[in-house]
């Protein structure tokens, strides 16, 4: 097993490579450079010709390429062209208020699902199952901006119950303090994504528990009189989990990720919203990094999900 | 150095905020003049009208409103950024005060005198400005900003051609000098007097933001031991920066928040509030906050000022900034290797009598009131009217008038075909090409109605691929000089020096039009000239180019609009005209309070 992570992982580096290349032609192709727009009539034409060619924007662009792969080997992903600070320290800012995010939501994300699915699936066609499909329903056809917009005007702007921005507050101080008030800002925005996204992990579980129910192994352990509980937690559920266990992987490695459209709407500056504005500001360096980021995030996600199905499933091998 | 106050809290409409990321040559901020030849029909007070007796201790909240984060370059010579200005302005003063016409004056961190047979500046520091960190401001703090403008390592992009008009600075620029020959400390570092020396003296230089020499210090004691390399990300400037104004940086967020209490060193009087918060607020959530009163200044988008105008418990404030949308014609290409415009007598465009019926036929005044609740109005000079020496307000501008336009056409030899539409004088088939960028919903709109009055004096005029272009897709196409624009409408935001050189001289790379008429640089010239000293005479050299760009119509003005804040009634003495806190005037922000701890919702 160890030999073929190991081949996986030795993999991921010309997938990586081919990720970069792609991605870096696509961004110098878009129109517009960071300075688009930056520069006041004041300058003088040489003056921007100097600034262009000060950042290495008018070398050819495999020359640019080989210069930001030669320093990225190095750990240094450059300089933000918006933000004048290297790319490292923002990427990792911003990674530190995105994960207090994920994390939360995710957490809450399997506590509301997996209670839901199990009933869905156990009291198939009952009341409860029924308005489980429902929510289900809701939570996947309306897009999720529209929650985030009404909960943010409803308990933000109406009831003042919680911040309408921000990563934490300005006037918080001490460990506790900044802890509790970065908390608070991430309730709202937490609590919505984690209920925008339990829809998946539902129906897996659902279907799953419904079908299991039909194994001849089921069949076999109820016939031979095994209680009925032990029935359903070790036989039922435990295969019911495998296809939610089989994205645990890229969940963990998601949560890096981060939201744009939750970011966008609760103005908290994670990754997505950093994401975002990098493209639209041209930031090149920024950019190229978060990309080649979320692309060697997802390779170790799918990477960790076999291993993981592998642990959870005797029945898998990775070989 | 006035800042861009004002102008980051407003979405600027069609106005491309170019030269708001510089805000040490430019202001948006302006006075409200009341007396429009304009007819607009909204008007709103500049100041808060406030009669309450302050409270002691209040704490005021100041709403941001933009999309991104502020980057947090807390240096006036380094940042780039609206939003870092707009946040910096509570502790970041000018050096320099400055009366209503934006002319400095005497009573600021320091005074400035000009003295145009010696060539010089002689700046005065008051003895009493000391930096938040209780050291004094001292001439070393003056000349180390121009060092941080100008040396190649701090990557500043401040530093700008008019500046090299001081002497010496060009040469430290490029390494071939360690010191600035003609910047000069009479009585050592630690003085208080610095002595600019310039090549060539310009009528500009006794108004604010002319950009011939800089308006802001930079701490000396404090940033020296920072390499210049270093000094963009340095802690001294992101997260502890010292400033010399009415308060100082006391806690920061990264990217969202600010906390500033009051400087204990201020030269000025005492302020009056315990703390200013300033936040970033999302332009999506903007309306909402105004709405629940949750900031005591923010600014209104004025797409949204509909759905908040009756809010209780605000006043609505605001100015006419120093801006202005514009329609102009592609005549011609950028010469890199002249690093001039260079003018084609036979494009497309390059016919007065056709750019005149163009500009007749649009309905400005009718879109303005449409489309933008009349917080648009047309302005009839490419000199907007808070300068008010210099703007002409006898000018007619373009007022819709579809038959004079096609009466111009008919003289010119624009025959109408068969299917209605006109041809060249040389009988060629004409499809004219515009572009523009989306900056406000209901822009499409408005040029697709532009487009049918075209139609009806008989021109085919066709939106560049339909819709509007990306901002980045748009100003790549008019700096390369695409051969798919023949005209297209932007916007310009103003410096507080009214000179248009810089926009329209036949070396300007941003004259995307790229107009070289010899007859308009002489009267650009004019304006920077030596006998422009006399002021009757720039008055009459500004008279004058504004009827010439009227007559030949290169560039139409189109409109201006105003820019509004949303104020608790609980604040007192904030405004928006240029001698107010809005307009970053010197020790205005001293004055600023609260009548009442909590805000006010009815």
């Amino acid at each position: 097993m160890w030999k073929t992570i190991l081949r996986r992982v030795l993999l991921m580096i010309p997938q990586i490579i081919i990720l970069s290349l792609f991605v870096f032609i696509l961004a110098k192709m878009m129109p517009g450079d960071p300075f688009t727009g930056l520069i006041n009539p004041q300058t003088s034409a040489s003056q921007i010709a100097q600034i262009r060619q000060e950042a290495g924007l008018n070398d050819p662009w495999p020359v640019q390429y080989f210069r930001w792969v030669g320093n990225a080997l190095h750990g240094n992903f450059g300089l933000s062209y918006q933000f004048h600070k290297p790319v490292i320290d923002l990427i990792s800012e911003r990674a530190v208020n995105t994960l207090y995010l994920a994390v939360f939501s995710v957490i809450l994300t399997y506590l509301i699902s997996i209670p839901l699915g199990i009933w869905a699936g156990r009291y198939q066609g009952s009341l409860i199952d029924n308005s489980i499909q429902f929510y289900n329903f809701v939570s996947i056809s309306v897009p999720s901006f529209v929650w985030y917009l009404l909960a943010i005007a409803l308990f933000g702007f109406v009831w003042h119950i919680f911040p309408t921005s921000g990563s934490v507050s300005v006037q918080a101080s001490g460990f506790i303090g900044v802890t509790l008030s970065r908390l608070y800002h991430i309730i709202l925005p937490g609590v919505l994504i984690a209920l925008m996204s339990t829809a998946g992990n539902i129906q897996y579980l659902r279907s799953g528990i419904i079908d299991n129910q039909l194994e001849d192994y089921v069949r076999t352990a109820r016939s031979k009189g095994v209680p009925e509980r032990v029935v359903f937690n070790k036989h039922i559920l435990r295969n019911s989990l495998l296809p939610i266990a089989a994205f645990f992987g890229n969940v963990i490695t998601g949560l890096l990720g981060g939201s744009v459209f939750a970011e966008t709407i609760f103005s908290y500056p994670g990754m997505g919203k950093l994401f975002i504005d990098s493209v639209q500001a041209r930031d090149y360096s920024v950019m190229t990094a978060l990309i080649v980021m979320y692309g060697f995030l997802t390779l170790l996600g799918n990477l960790l999900s076999d291993i993981i199905m592998s642990i959870v499933d005797p029945r898998i091998r990775i070989d | 150095m006035k800042k861009a106050t004002v102008a980051g809290l407003v979405t600027l409409g069609s106005v491309l905020a170019v030269t708001l990321t510089a805000c040490g040559n430019s202001n948006s901020n302006s006075a409200s003049s009341s007396s429009s030849t304009s007819a607009t029909k909204i008007s709103f007070p500049a100041k808060m009208n406030n009669t309450k007796s302050s409270v002691s201790g209040g704490n005021l909240t100041y709403g941001l409103v933009m999309a991104t984060s502020f980057k947090g370059i807390f240096n006036e010579e380094l940042s780039t950024d609206t939003g870092d200005s707009t946040i910096m302005q509570f502790g970041a003063e000018p050096l320099f005060k400055t009366d209503k016409n934006y002319k400095i004056i005497d009573g600021g961190a320091a005074n400035l005198k000009l003295d145009q047979k010696a060539k010089t500046a002689t700046i005065t520091i008051n003895p009493k400005a000391k930096w938040s960190d209780g050291q004094p401001v001292v001439a070393d703090d003056v000349v180390y900003a121009y060092k941080i403008l100008a040396n190649k390592e701090t990557q500043s992009q401040r530093y700008t051609d008019s500046l090299q008009n001081i002497v010496g600075l060009a040469d430290y620029h490029t390494g071939k000098s360690d010191q600035i020959s003609g910047i000069q400390t009479p009585d050592g570092g630690t003085g208080k007097t610095v002595v600019l020396h310039f090549q060539v003296m310009k009528p500009g230089m006794a108004y604010s933001g002319n950009g011939y020499y800089w308006e802001a210090a930079a701490p000396y004691h404090y940033l020296k031991d920072v390499p210049f390399k270093d000094l963009q990300s340095s802690p001294k400037i992101r997260k502890n920066p010292v400033f010399f104004g009415p308060y100082k940086l006391n806690k920061l967020v990264s990217g969202q928040s600010t906390e500033w209490v009051p400087n204990e060193y201020y030269y000025g009087a005492k302020p009056k509030l315990k703390s200013i918060t300033a936040s970033v607020v999302s332009p999506n959530t903007a309306p909402s906050a105004i709405k629940s009163h949750s900031y005591d200044i923010i600014g209104v988008n004025n797409d949204q000022y509909p759905n908040v105008k009756n809010t209780k418990g605000v006043t609505f404030i605001g100015n006419k900034p120093l801006s202005y949308s514009y329609l102009a014609f592609k005549v011609g290409k950028w010469d890199d290797k002249k690093g001039e415009n260079v003018e084609d007598k036979n494009a497309k465009m390059n016919d007065p009598k056709l750019r005149q019926a163009i500009a007749y036929a649009m309905n400005i005044d009718q879109v303005d009131q449409k489309f933008y609740h009349d917080l648009n109005f047309r302005v009839n000079t490419l000199i907007p009217e808070n300068f008010t020496k210099y703007y002409d307000k006898s000018a007619k501008g373009f007022p819709y008038n579809l038959k004079k336009a096609e009466d111009i056409l008919d003289k010119a030899g624009y025959k109408k075909g068969k299917d209605g539409y006109r041809t060249t004088p040389k009988g060629k088939k004409l499809t004219i090409t515009i572009a523009s960028y989306a900056t406000n919903s209901a822009k499409e709109a408005a040029i697709k109605n532009y487009i049918q009055q075209w139609k009806k004096i008989g021109l085919d005029v066709q939106l560049l691929n339909g819709r509007l272009t990306e901002p980045n897709s748009f100003y790549d196409k008019l700096q390369s000089d695409s051969k798919d624009i023949d005209m297209y409408i932007a916007g310009w935001s103003l410096s507080s020096e009214a000179s248009p050189n810089d926009l329209y001289n036949p070396k300007a790379p941003f004259n995307y039009g790229r107009m070289n008429n010899p007859e308009q640089t002489k009267l650009l010239a004019d304006i920077d000239s030596q006998k422009a000293f006399n002021d009757s005479y720039r008055i009459q050299a500004f008279k004058k180019w504004q009827e010439w760009m009227n007559k030949e119509a290169y560039v139409v003005p189109m409109t201006n609009q105003w820019s509004v804040s949303a104020v608790n009634n609980r604040v007192k003495d904030y405004g928006v005209g240029v001698t107010d806190a809005g307009g970053a005037n010197i020790g205005a922000w001293a004055d600023v309070s609260v009548t009442s701890n909590s805000l006010q919702t009815k």
